[in-house]
């Protein structure tokens, strides 16, 4: 592979860095930063080995950086209440309606099928894009760190300044809420995007 | 069952097995924790689902990025 064949392959990967960044970071600017930074990493590193895949490998540089960014608004100003979930988008009287008072579910989760089969389909990525985006900030940006980016809990606790209980209570409503979203606006539907204003 | 063991199952709720659920992603279960887990969705068919729906959104989130 030629120097420019590399730099087009890494161009192609892009707008995936700037979706993970933009969720994780919440501002246009900063992410566009760090995905120019993470680019420039890999064209100008001889980092990849060839074992994972490219996306895999620039999602590891990617994480680091945004690791540093974080840890430089850390300095800058603490957060840390912004990513209490009380107050937040996804409100509590909600989350409370989710099960009854005896603690079982109000609406049962429904069978999904055979939800693999959804893994194949671009559109059902698009939706789990807007039920991301839907999260509150500071809950998302938790969710991706653990899911997408794969910190291990204790890390996530020590960037951010929380307790382990705290994340725990963060990443459970962000499941929940992500679990809701997908079952309204997809699989109640049988595997396709639900029409807007339109529920089955 | 002998009351030993009917004490160490304890009922938990479908609100308590889904937070233990969602906690069993990011750190290990005690044994207690995960026999009353294992109890409950022996018999519950809503918490047996959202388990593996739980599941597949964390395989999907991987997907996200290959």
């Amino acid at each position: 592979m030629t120097a420019t064949d590399f730099a087009q392959e890494l161009e192609r990967h892009r707008s995936y860095l700037l979706r993970v960044a933009q969720l994780q970071l919440r501002d246009r600017d900063s992410a566009e930063d760090v995905v120019q930074e993470t680019l420039l990493a890999a064209l100008s590193g001889s980092g990849f080995s060839g074992k994972s895949s490219v996306r895999t490998w620039l999602t590891g540089i990617l994480k680091h950086k945004i690791v540093d960014v974080i840890r430089r608004k850390q300095r800058d100003a603490t957060p840390v209440a912004a990513l209490a979930p009380e107050g937040s988008e996804l409100d509590v009287d909600d989350f409370d309606a989710l099960f009854r008072e005896d603690g079982a579910w109000q609406t049962p989760p429904a069978a999904w099928g055979n939800p693999e089969e959804s893994l194949q389909r671009r559109e059902f990525f698009d939706v789990l894009d807007i039920c991301l985006e839907r999260l509150p900030a500071a809950t998302a940006r938790v969710f991706v760190m653990r899911e997408v980016l794969e910190l291990e809990t204790d890390e996530i606790c020590k960037e951010l300044a929380i307790t382990a209980n705290n994340l725990w209570v963060i990443l459970y409503r962000a499941r929940v809420a992500l679990r809701m979203c997908l079952e309204e606006n997809w699989f109640a539907s049988g595997g396709s995007p639900a029409r807007p204003g339109h529920r089955t | 069952m002998s009351t030993i063991l009917f004490r160490l199952i304890h009922f938990v709720t479908c609100r308590e097995a889904s937070e233990l659920l969602s906690q069993s992603q990011d750190r290990p279960l005690s044994t207690r924790e995960r026999l009353r887990l294992r109890f409950h969705l022996t018999i519950c068919d809503a918490c047996t689902r959202f388990s593996h729906q739980l599941a597949f959104l964390r395989e999907a989130m991987r997907s996200y990025r290959s």
